[in-house]
């Protein structure tokens, strides 16, 4: 079944006085299956970062469309849209993005508690969350107190402890060292096997290579996908890699 | 490198963080502005002419220095909030390679522009206006106006120095401050990891306790002399208290908050609660400044409003009549043969008639009068202790002969020998015999009618008349004394009477009849009083106004200086918040929050916590009043309706005042806030 599905997505940024534009966004379309576990790559500027805000309902396409579960996003009043974001997506970001005046589990709850659960509810629904990223001893502790990995895998499970239909993930790998970058890719692995559908952003090879399939997206235009299919992660991580050699030549694929 | 480089950078520098450095300015411009007026008006030409202006001149230089000294405190806490956000800057210009020195020198010339415009404005503006507050104080005083203008060049020269000297002292402090740090700590200085707030319950409960102690002494204390002694140390245990509980007090209240779980995890209280908590650690003392200077304009405001508004009450409680003599007589013999009070009178009316002055209303009669501490029904008269001793207790006791009485106040009293009419004022008396010395009255019953008492305006000291058969009844008294052989009973013949005639005629009369006193009736010219005291109402009138009218002029003009430190106190922490509170809603419109929802946050936060103050201020005036009116009725205020009115007024006013500043400055914070609204992370 079809999660996601992207059409021919445009955005163009225009300065303040209608000077130049600039195109972020030329003409993207792909889709996402439910369960699955994409990566998109491209270099910065290539409109990574546009596309997930556009994913997010964060910011509106200039054309284009984007279904989730064949609902058109643009046709969600901006009042709901916060609503919409926080029964439907989960997010994880490159820089955390933690309350530093909450508790680990403070920052948890805060979609529930904004979602008007009660106590109780939200309590159930962490403990099985908590566990299954370990991060149950440390709860109580607040962000400054814990490391980068740590406080990212608090992000992971703020992100889904909603039960989104699908995670949005923004170079999660980005501020973190390699060990822990491991360790959370393997957590996205574990949590997609589970059968949670994950889009990720990212110009880690690395990270890309845990995918199941991987988008390229270049001057604003989908260039190239690759499949993991039958690889194994090193043969996949060789041809991402190659792909991404290609894309800077500036050849076709 | 050109030679304006440093002098261009820090034009810069105060051009582009002009949010931050236009309170500043403001600031700085405001002290100097005031400070000129108050020194102006110290050394005013004008001022010196005016009859009984003598208070005014222990009054504004009193106000100078209060100014002078708010100042410098009010100075470094706004340069230091100014230099502390700016620290990323400096840091940046520190890792481009800029030295320490370079550094230095932008600061220097920071300071140099910065206090080159506030002096230039401040004293131009204090030049314009000092004339202004200068009609204004003359219009309170009721004193005739000039609109002759004049120019100290003295002031201007002394308000150079100090606040030169001040300035001086501010940009040393920025240097040490900037120049101590290291360049990365600079760079960095604004993303420190901030541990959560821990709550102090102890400071939290001493702040509970010192608050408690403070307004119960407030609300039990009876006697307004004790209320003196006390009110000082009442306020410093407000001002501890005030600190303890919006630094300690209010985090522990978000830490209880938060162990309710069931109340904590709700939407609206969810965030406001956790970021309170932090809100206070970091604004607390702030927040308290602000409480503590808006609690002092309101007990400024309102105590010396009232004096003011209530001078002219004040004026006729001490002076029922136009003119009053009151002498005290050699002895009891003399009281009762009357023939020389006979031909003081006589003098009197000589006097007056030689300046064809008809004395109206008048009132003459004879009293003997006894100070003591009263133990239930017995008077202890020995002074040496009652000083020691307990204040409630102490009695002015007035013996009047039923004659006189009768005479007076026009009333039908005939005690038997032996027996007094009570009179209580200002206390009651509910025993049935009253023992002085050895001399005990029986108390027949009260006196119907109350008979103006001379000096009770200027005693504050519980009053009981006393109408006896005749002051003959108190002859064993005549000749007691105490330990330090001071008679205890002086007897006082007070005379006094209205003039129709204008305040120069009544004043020149009143002056001669006082001198003839002295001259022929004192007892070492051959007369029979040992002293006098005497007023004349037209004249003291002068002195009520220029010492109430001062006092009331320099309660604005400080209430006006208060209120702006808070103003600028507010606002600083408006714009503090807002770069802070940025990112953090940023992220909780990711995980999705909604407008209307951070809003609402928002609003309930900086609702409480800019509004705290005025309600601890409000609390602190309510618990104050009980003291400030005793206090005041030491001033002969006697109306309370007319200062609880007064004291409501002075709230509302400055209620008013509050809530603008806080619209006005809720704004800049709404703009920080929602400048991130759009973007992502």
């Amino acid at each position: 079944m079809r999660l996601l599905e992207v059409k021919n997505l445009k955005k163009v940024y225009k300065t303040r006085f209608g000077g130049n534009a600039v195109e972020a966004l030329r003409n993207v379309s792909f889709s996402v299956e439910e369960g699955e576990y994409v990566a998109i790559m491209g270099e910065s500027g290539s409109g990574k970062t546009t596309l997930l805000n556009i994913l997010a309902a964060l910011d509106k396409p200039t054309s284009g469309t984007v279904l989730l579960e064949g609902k058109d996003l643009s046709g969600i009043k901006e009042t709901r849209l916060a609503e919409f974001r926080r029964d439907h997506l989960g997010f994880v970001f490159q820089e955390f993005n933690l309350l530093d005046t909450f508790t680990l589990e403070d920052n948890i709850y805060l979609p529930l508690v904004l979602a008007g659960k009660s106590y109780r509810e939200m309590n159930e629904a962490l403990a099985p969350v908590a566990e299954k990223l370990g991060i149950t001893e440390l709860l109580k502790k607040y962000p400054y107190e814990v490391s980068g990995g740590q406080k990212q895998r608090a992000a992971v499970a703020r992100a889904l402890v909603t039960g989104p239909r699908i995670i949005l993930a923004d170079e999660p790998t980005g501020a973190l060292d390699s060990k822990s970058s491991d360790e959370l890719l393997s957590l996205f692995r574990r949590i997609n096997a589970s059968g949670q559908t994950v889009l990720m952003v990212t110009h880690s090879v690395k990270a890309a290579s845990t995918a199941s399939r991987v988008l390229f997206i270049r001057d604003g235009e989908v260039f190239h996908q690759l499949y993991k299919g039958e690889n194994t992660a090193e043969q996949f991580y060789q041809k991402i890699s190659d792909t991404l050699t290609l894309l800077a030549q500036g050849g076709e694929a | 490198m050109k030679k304006a480089f440093y002098p261009r950078l820090a034009a810069d520098g105060i051009r582009k963080n002009r949010q931050l450095y236009l309170p500043y300015l403001l600031s700085c411009t405001g002290t100097v502005l005031m400070w000129y007026i108050m020194q102006s008006l110290s050394v005013s030409p004008l001022l010196k002419e005016i009859e009984g202006g003598a208070t005014l001149f222990v009054i504004l230089p009193l106000g100078k220095w209060v100014i002078a000294v708010f100042a410098v405190l009010f100075l470094f806490y706004t340069n230091s909030f100014l230099v502390r956000r700016r620290y990323r800057e400096f840091g940046l210009y520190s890792v481009l390679g800029m030295s320490r020195g370079g550094i230095g020198r932008i600061i220097l010339w920071e300071s140099l522009i910065s206090s080159g415009i506030s002096l230039a404005a401040g004293l131009v503006l204090g030049i314009l206006l000092s004339k202004l507050a200068e009609l204004g104080l003359l219009n309170m005083i009721r004193a005739e106006i000039s609109y002759r203008f004049t120019f100290s060049a003295q002031s201007a020269v002394s308000c150079l120095i100090l606040f030169g000297a001040i300035f001086a002292l501010l940009a040393v402090k920025s240097l040490i401050q900037v120049c101590r740090s290291n360049p990365l700590e600079l760079l960095r200085s604004e993303n420190v990891g901030e541990k959560p707030p821990k709550a102090n319950w102890v400071f939290a409960l001493a702040g509970a306790i010192l608050l408690g102690t403070a307004y119960w002494m407030s609300v039990s204390i009876q006697n307004p002399i004790t209320a003196l002694n006390y009110f000082f140390i009442a306020v410093l245990l407000v001002i501890a208290a005030t600190y303890l509980l919006f630094m300690s007090g209010s985090v522990a209240l978000c830490r209880l908050l938060q162990k309710n779980k069931k109340y904590y995890y709700q939407k609206h209280h969810f965030v406001s609660v956790s970021n309170m908590a932090y809100r206070m650690k970091r604004n607390g003392a702030g927040l308290a400044s602000v409480c503590i200077l808006a609690t002092m304009v309101l007990v400024m405001i309102s105590s010396t409003s009232s004096l003011y508004f209530g001078s002219e009450d004040a004026l006729n409680s001490q002076y029922p009549r136009d003119t009053q003599f009151t002498v005290q007589l050699k002895d009891l013999d003399t009281a009762l043969d009357g023939s020389g009070i006979a031909r003081l009178h006589e003098d009197l009316a000589a006097v007056a008639a030689e300046y064809q002055l008809e004395p109206q209303n008048q009132t003459a009669y004879t009293f003997a009068e006894i100070f003591g501490q009263l133990d239930g029904s017995s008077l202890n008269p020995d002074y040496t202790s009652v000083f020691a001793a307990d204040f409630n207790r102490i009695r002015q006791l007035v013996f009047v002969g039923a004659d006189e009485y009768n005479r007076v106040t026009g009333a039908d009293a005939h005690p038997a020998a032996g027996e007094a009419l009570v009179y209580p004022y200002r206390c009651d008396y509910a025993h049935d015999t009253l023992s002085v010395s050895g001399l005990t009255l029986k108390i027949a019953g009260r006196a119907e009618r109350f008979i103006s008492i001379p000096d009770a305006g200027e005693n504050i000291a519980p009053v009981l008349i006393l109408v006896v058969q005749s002051l003959e009844e108190l002859r064993p008294l005549a000749s007691a004394r105490i330990g330090n052989g001071t008679a205890i009973m002086l007897l006082k013949h007070s005379f006094s009477y209205d003039s129709p005639a204008d305040r120069e005629l009544t004043g020149k009369v009143f002056v001669r009849q006082r001198d003839m006193i002295f001259q022929t009736h004192y007892l070492r010219n051959g007369g029979v009083a040992l002293s006098l005291s005497a007023g004349c109402k037209p004249l003291e009138r002068d002195e009520f106004l220029s010492m109430y009218g001062g006092l009331f002029f320099l309660g604005i003009v400080l209430s006006v200086l208060f209120i702006f430190a808070a103003a600028v106190i507010i606002y600083y922490k408006q714009v503090s918040e807002g770069y802070e509170d940025q990112k953090r809603f940023t992220v909780m419109r990711n995980v999705g929050m909604t407008k209307k929802d951070i809003r609402k946050t928002i609003n309930s936060q900086i609702v409480t916590v800019f509004f705290a103050p005025l309600f601890f201020a409000g609390l602190h005036l309510a618990f104050a009043f009980p003291v400030l009116w005793k206090l005041l009725t030491l001033f002969n205020l006697n109306s309370l309706s007319f200062v609880l009115i007064v004291t409501a007024a002075a709230f509302v006013l400055f209620s008013v005042f509050y809530a603008l500043i806080y619209k006005a400055t809720a704004h800049s914070y709404y703009d920080l806030v929602s400048s991130s609204d759009g973007k992502a992370a």
